[in-house]
């Protein structure tokens, strides 16, 4: 029997370790040849675009004890841990997790299918840096826990894209779990003031990576203003960021109509997407732009689609 | 001092899966694709090979319940599961969802169908009463190049309607 991209003549070996340090040591040891695998789907995408060499050694993550499980740190702290092999499904359909942080649940349902999504993990996703996951992270103040040689290190998510960003590419380590903090989590209570929203805007409407995609999470005072607002954006092959001057602009001030078409003309300014010779810079800068008003639009509750209401559960 | 659970091509250890009900063990490469495993291994050709990238969902097949894309799944990830091709779904005869695509017509040329038909399975499975949005998710991933999603949408809801009339 032929096997149609000789699989059976370059097949690699199998590594399956039980902890982060094991995984990280084999790495170590056996070199530029072993690659990380735990779902593998867009790295099957690499290796067949000739984007990424198909290793000759895979090792295996899921069976790394310390890189699955989803939930609340601890009772006290507020703030959730999700390892890194969760798959996208399940950051999909995990109840407890999308009352705690909807926009991880907005920001799967938009990543490639379900069948995918089953296999796919959302370290994975975030690591991409230009996938839906890492836009929808950084609106929630994430933190990564990396092993390496040092043992776990914790740092900012922002503060790792930053790094991407000037060219000192590559991972610190091995990708242990995504933390989110107690101040990005909804409060329990029904009345809740703080609002997220995650939109997208890709070449087709689904399975598709985005051209465009905002993420905004804001809490309102009592009054209806803005108190504490996070704004990210990216798409294409643009490295997710922060939206500061447009947070700066809206933060204490009240939602309306007047304030949407400043925050408009400021993000027109600030989003800054990388070339794409497929997909026009001002085209994206209007769309970035579109959606971050109507982000704010419909989280400030003037769309009349606050958390329960309308077709979608979160924004 | 490091083990090798794997080692290369011709020495690997066996591919254990229970396959549409039957306990198989297979001699294959760990990282041998299902999709391959299912098609050329065990004669299982209702599986099909199209993009072989996880884009079209012609391979679809089920694994310990949930949709997934044979041409992503490699051997290893599917060491000690359950795998349910469109074959083993209808072992006792055709199914329901299989009956709606009939009869509505929802399949041109044919080659999407037995990945749209366990897509569907799953779905119904998991959600009896699908909103139209989550049909359209549920499908997101099943491509149909003779674009007749028209049917394949009657098709699910026939599909779901008659189940709400077995099940009362």
């Amino acid at each position: 029997m032929a096997y149609p991209h000789g699989e059976l003549l370059r097949s690699p070996s199998v590594w399956q370790p039980v902890s982060a340090e094991e995984a990280w040591r084999l790495k170590r040891e056996i070199g530029t040849g072993a690659s990380f695998v735990a779902g593998g789907t867009l790295l099957r995408t690499q290796w067949e675009a000739g984007l990424a060499p198909y290793p000759a050694h895979m090792i295996d993550l899921t069976g790394v004890a310390e890189l699955s499980g989803c939930g609340p740190v601890d009772e006290e702290d507020g703030g959730w841990r999700i390892g890194a092999i969760t798959t996208l499904a399940q950051c999909r359909s995990h109840a407890g997790l999308f009352a705690a942080y909807p926009l991880i649940m907005e920001a799967a349902r938009t990543i490639a299918a379900p069948a995918v999504r089953n296999l796919a993990t959302i370290g994975g996703n975030a690591l991409s840096r230009t996938g839906d996951m890492a836009t929808a992270l950084l609106a929630l103040d994430s933190e990564l826990l990396w092993q390496n040689d040092a043992g776990t290190v914790l740092e900012p998510l922002s503060d790792w894209l930053d790094r991407e960003r000037a060219g000192l590419s590559g991972a610190p380590g091995l990708l242990i779990a995504i933390l989110l903090p107690a101040a990005c989590r909804m409060p329990i209570t029904p009345n809740a003031r703080r609002r997220c929203a995650f939109h997208k805007v890709g070449r087709r409407e689904a399975f598709i990576p985005p051209v465009v995609n905002v993420a905004l999470n804001v809490e309102l005072d009592g009054d209806g203003a803005v108190a504490d607002i996070r704004i990210s954006a990216g798409g294409g092959t643009m490295i997710p960021a922060r939206l500061a001057a447009a947070e700066a602009l809206v933060r204490g001030r009240l939602p309306d109509a007047a304030l949407l078409e400043e925050l408009h003309a400021v993000v027109m300014g600030e989003y800054a997407p990388m070339p794409d010779p497929l997909v026009g810079e001002d085209y994206r800068r209007m769309t970035a732009a579109n959606l971050a008003a109507a982000a704010l639009w419909q989280a400030s509750g003037a769309g009349g689609r606050g958390p329960g209401e309308g077709e979608k559960p979160c924004c | 001092m490091i083990e090798k659970t794997y080692l290369s091509a011709g020495r690997s250890a066996p591919l254990r899966i229970r396959v549409n009900g039957r306990e198989t063990e297979l001699d294959v490469p760990p990282s041998k694709r299902l999709l391959h495993v299912l098609r050329d291994d065990l004669g299982l050709t209702g599986t099909k090979r199209s993009c072989e990238i996880g884009r079209c969902g012609a391979c679809m097949v089920l694994v310990d319940g949930e949709p997934v894309n044979s041409c992503l799944a490699m051997a290893y990830q599917c060491q000690s599961k359950s795998v349910t091709t469109i074959e083993g779904l209808s072992e006792d005869g055709m199914t329901l969802v299989q009956q709606c695509f009939l009869d509505e017509g929802g399949y041109q040329c044919g080659y999407c169908t037995p990945g749209m038909i366990v897509s569907v399975t799953a779905l119904l499975a998991n959600d009896p009463s699908p909103a139209d949005t989550d049909i359209q998710e549920a499908l997101s991933g099943n491509l149909c190049r003779c674009t007749g999603y028209g049917g394949i949408l009657r098709a699910v809801k026939k599909a779901i309607e008659l189940k709400r009339e077995q099940t009362g």
